[in-house]
């Protein structure tokens, strides 16, 4: 036989063939072999947590008086509304640092399967921000009701309380995926970021300022909105839905933009 | 084996490959020539399912890239010299496309010795010099022992050593019988290294031949003579049967060697004051044939003048 004949027979042995698992531990090499992963990851729990307890050490005497008109519920996962910025990065990030360094025709050479990959990444890129997002709720939570407790307006950890720390954990994982939807549609860390931190954050904010039922419905419906109620015992904003039905929302929200990600992905050029 | 087939693609209204056939054969280095923007990459690009042809089939071993079902144990490639992350060690770097295909991670260590990596592949890769970094991207792309082997311009950037060490490696691959394609712009380059030239300008496939017929071919000489008596010289050759060209104040002959030129003048008794036999390289000949299809011409400044 020659060289030739037994280098294309083993290529075709079917123990050699690639599945989902080989590309999802390549995936998980990459992410972690990188230093962006893990200040990106270290700021969120720095910024979740630690704004948390800040807030929460500022502001427990004024919660526990007669004039306070928030509740101690809106502070304890305070600080994971500025850490989400720490999600949209890391997310963005794990699809666009490999359009600005080539390394994406590297990629799908390896794995022609386009969608094997975004799967792969979306799967440990939300994988790994719940559970980090809800660790860091749980140390604000830890810190902060430290604080509340002292004046007497402490929170047990159980009912909206429990659900606003995995929904910390679930708020980021979904920012997370949207992320790498975005970063997949416009292929430029600078532009996905600044786009959906503008969505999330800004224009969520904004639209409150639209009038009438429409203006209400908009506000609903933003991704930062919808998505956040969740992560919190008690939202600031009143307008909202519940957390479960705004999550709901969230999710769909992201499921199309992934949807888009996915088809983009296929059609165009490496 | 890689086989294109009316293989085509357009960006907008440019058509960067026009319908291309082609096969290469393992078991020899197929060099790719042509000038810049000539449709190496973008060829290259289709034959790994990165670029979807516009219309058209590219197959390795009978199958497109992108139903492979072991991708990297099929064709490896080395396509863009820096496609990796900069942060990321080259043993980083080789372990994930290691795992991506199921491949064991002891290749990693073996292909960091084959490029001579070893000793830096714990460092960040983008402190890698160009040569390094095109090192790094051979080992990637021989990891997966394919029988296919895709290499665009794998000597940019690389000193003396390092080409020479390409070539070896180029020659070492296909003896072992796998199919080795080579993309240059150097016709010199793909003269010491290929066995068969398969030649693209404008998208279009200009030759497709072995490297020794197309040196045969293409790579003419001529006898340049100069004397005071070049008239009478000119007149005895054309009627010995030659071809004879005057340029500037010397005659170009071809079809006859100098030594016999001289006994010729010799016995008519005239004077000559230069015998020269001229060969023109290959880069010549390669110009010569993609004259007309490089798109990007730098003009001389008589040309700019005219
Ligand atoms: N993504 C793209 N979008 C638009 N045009 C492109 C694209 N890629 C290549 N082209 C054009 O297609 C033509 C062929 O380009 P290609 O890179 O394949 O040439 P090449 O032979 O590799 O050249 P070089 O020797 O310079 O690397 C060029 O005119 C180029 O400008
Ligand atoms: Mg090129």
């Amino acid at each position: 036989m020659t060289a030739t004949a037994v280098v294309a027979e083993r290529a075709a042995d079917t123990a050699t063939r690639q599945d989902f698992g080989d590309v999802l531990r390549a995936e998980w090499i990459k992410l972690r072999s990188v230093r962006s992963t893990w200040w990106t990851l270290g700021s969120l729990v720095v910024l979740g947590a630690g704004l948390t307890i800040v807030m929460c050490w500022g502001n427990a005497d004024w919660l526990a008086s007669e004039g306070a008109d928030e509740s101690p519920g809106s502070f304890i996962t305070w600080g994971m509304m500025i850490a989400q910025i720490t999600a949209v990065v890391l997310g963005v990030l794990a699809v666009t640092n490999e359009y600005s360094t080539g390394m994406v025709r590297t990629t799908f050479a390896a794995v022609p399967r386009r969608s094997r990959v975004l799967l792969a990444k979306s799967l440990l890129v939300a994988g790994l921000l719940f559970v980090v997002g809800t660790a860091t709720a749980l140390i604000g939570y830890f810190g902060g009701n430290y604080f509340l407790d002292r004046e007497g307006v402490g929170m047990a950890l159980e009912g909206d309380v429990l659900r606003a720390m995995y929904g910390s954990g679930l708020y980021m994982a979904g920012l997370g995926l949207l992320s790498i939807a975005v970063g997949t549609l416009l292929r430029h860390t600078a532009g996905a970021i600044t786009i959906t931190i503008a969505v999330v954050f800004v224009i969520s904010g904004m639209v409150a300022l639209i009038p009438g039922d429409i203006g209400l419905f908009i506000e609903r419906v933003m991704p930062g909105n919808a998505g956040s109620v969740i992560a919190t015992p008690v939202t600031f904003n009143p307008n909202l839905l519940d957390a479960w039905p705004s999550f709901a929302i969230f999710a769909g929200e992201v499921a199309v933009l992934m949807a888009m990600a996915a088809v983009a992905l296929r059609r165009r050029d490496a | 084996m890689i086989r294109a087939q009316a293989l085509s693609k357009t960006f907008g209204d440019k058509t960067a490959v026009d319908a291309i056939d082609f096969t290469v054969k393992p078991g020899r280095v197929t060099g790719f020539l042509g000038p810049n923007g000539a449709g190496k990459s973008t060829t290259m690009r289709m034959i790994l399912g990165l670029d979807a042809p516009t219309s058209g089939t590219v197959t390795v071993n009978g199958h497109r890239h992108l139903t492979s079902p072991a991708p990297l144990r099929s064709i490896g490639a080395l396509i863009d010299a820096h496609a990796f992350h900069p942060g990321r060690s080259a043993r980083d770097h080789l372990r994930w496309l290691a795992a991506s295909n199921g491949i064991p991670t002891t290749r990693v260590g073996e292909v960091l010795e084959l490029v001579g990596l070893e000793s830096v592949a714990g460092q960040r890769a983008g402190r890698y010099s160009l040569g390094m970094g095109q090192r790094l991207g051979i080992a990637a792309a021989l990891i997966g022992d394919p029988p296919v082997v895709v290499l665009d311009e794998p000597v940019n950037g690389l000193d003396p050593e390092g080409i020479r060490w390409v070539r070896a490696l180029a020659r070492r691959l296909a003896e072992e019988g796998r199919t080795v394609f080579v993309s240059s712009h150097l016709m010199s380059e793909m003269a010491l290294t290929a066995d068969h030239l398969i030649v693209i300008g404008r998208g279009q496939i200009l030759a497709d031949t072995s490297t020794e017929d197309f040196i045969a071919t293409h790579a003419v000489s001529y006898v340049r003579v100069k004397s005071p008596a070049r008239a009478e010289i000119g007149a005895l050759l054309t009627r010995a049967g030659h071809e004879v060209e005057v340029v500037d104040n010397a005659l170009h002959v071809q079809g006859i060697d100098p030594a016999a030129i001289g006994d010729l003048v010799h016995r008519h008794g005239l004077a000559v004051h230069e015998l020269t036999l001229v060969r023109s390289s290959l880069e010549d000949a390669f110009m010569t044939l993609t004259a007309d299809s490089v798109e990007y011409v730098s003009k001389t400044r008589e040309e700019v003048a005219a």
